[in-house]
């Protein structure tokens, strides 16, 4: 299917009957969504079923969405707001796993053998730690900080995917930063970093 | 040092790319002269530096979930999820309970054919027949068009939000700003149907509540 045809227009195909019409839109924003998820909830078989419920979603209410904004930031809605309800169902849940981390980073990095073994492990041990502390922000805090850092979204973007007005979003951008601030100066005082 | 006036808000709207073109040269003029805003862009853009890094380690190339276009076919086809009515499950309960009491006594060797009928007679006087029939679904009542499921469903997830946020409002786990933007969520959603009237009241009351 042609490239230069806006999501809009697949949208309006979808309307009309036409099944690849999503199909091609799933292809443009499955690797999108499952980012932005994985890096949200930090667990591969979690991000994938949340992806599944954002195109499911996406394909039961399609028929009667009407654009006031772009497909992907309606996308970016759903997934958030299945994100922040995750998170929220976790939060019930008494333990934290870290555990899947691991498994993760098996299936997603290939190993480097070439290079200084305990350098790698220092690196992985510092990029693990500061993993952590994006996971400390709040699920909103971290919403607005992935949507804006990793997604390419901007402040007004962000705003209308997550249904904040924009000054909402930067006193949650602010928060995001002074936070992981505070949680990665001991890691530099001691020279961790 | 000296006290600088300049809103927190300004350096990272700067680190971020997102402070007002208007306001550029002037606020990069001050970072010339001020230690603590300099200070201030220089830790800030450390601490996204840094979770760049490692979020760039986390996922070095965007990746795609597995399968999804087959998974979400089969899902869509089979519809959503039925509850099983309460009947059901406390007849299954039930059916389960006395399958591991026979099996228990049948382990001793002492069940016997009687025992068995006294107890089937017990749960059909005490519950109702445990071998009737699940019953058909009336033929003239299934949604036969696609749209048509499709707007149940619609109606069916719009009633699920409301009822989720209601709850979590209820159990104090949404504070007054959540549930008001959550019910905006749903107003939206419900565009059209009876389900936005009721998430407006409700989106009413919250806000009498809160300025209240």
């Amino acid at each position: 299917m042609d490239k230069l045809i806006d999501d809009e227009m697949l949208v309006a195909q979808f309307k009309s009957g036409s099944q690849k019409a999503f199909d091609e839109l799933m292809k443009r924003y499955e690797r999108k969504i499952f980012g932005y998820l994985l890096r949200s909830v930090r667990n591969y078989e979690d991000a994938e079923e949340l992806t599944l419920e954002v195109f499911f979603k996406a394909y039961r209410a399609l028929n009667t969405w009407k654009p006031k904004a772009k497909f992907s930031t309606w996308l970016y809605t759903i997934a958030s707001n299945l994100s922040i309800d995750y998170h929220r169902s976790k939060s019930r849940q008494p333990v934290y796993m870290y555990e899947d981390e691991e498994a993760i980073e098996k299936r997603l990095v290939a190993n480097d053998i070439s290079s200084n073994p305990e350098k790698n492990l220092e690196d992985k041990e510092r990029g693990r730690l500061i993993r952590e502390a994006v996971d400390e922000l709040s699920s909103k805090q971290k919403a607005v900080f992935m949507l804006s850092r990793y997604e390419g979204l901007q402040i007004k973007e962000v705003a209308k995917t997550l249904g904040m007005a924009e000054g909402t979003v930067k006193i949650h951008l602010h928060r995001a930063i002074k936070k992981l601030q505070t949680l990665l100066r001991p890691l530099w005082e001691n020279n961790e970093l | 040092m000296a006290k600088c006036y300049r809103s927190e808000a300004h350096v990272i709207d700067y680190v971020y790319g997102e402070l007002d073109p208007n306001m550029l040269p002037d606020f990069e003029s001050h970072l010339t002269t001020c230690n603590k805003c300099t200070r201030k862009v220089f830790e800030y853009k450390r601490v996204l530096h840094l979770v760049d890094e490692a979020e760039g380690e986390f996922i070095p190339q965007p990746i795609a979930p597995h399968n999804l276009k087959t998974k979400l076919y089969k899902r869509l086809s089979e519809g959503p999820p039925e509850k099983p009515s309460l009947y059901s499950l406390l007849l299954k309960n039930i059916n389960n309970v006395t399958n591991n009491v026979l099996s228990v006594l049948k382990e001793q060797k002492i069940v016997s054919f009687s025992t068995f009928a006294v107890a089937v007679i017990a749960i059909a006087i005490f519950i109702g027949n445990p071998f009737k029939p699940t019953p058909t679904y009336d033929v003239n009542q299934v949604v036969t068009s696609v749209d048509e499921r499709i707007e149940k469903y619609r109606q069916q997830d719009i009633q699920r939000s409301l009822e989720d946020v209601l709850r979590n409002k209820h159990l104090r786990y949404s504070d007054g700003w959540d549930t008001v933007s959550q019910l905006n969520r749903v107003k939206d959603q419900a565009k059209g149907t009876d389900w936005a009237n009721i998430a407006n009241k409700q989106l009413k009351r919250v806000q009498l509540t809160s300025d209240l």
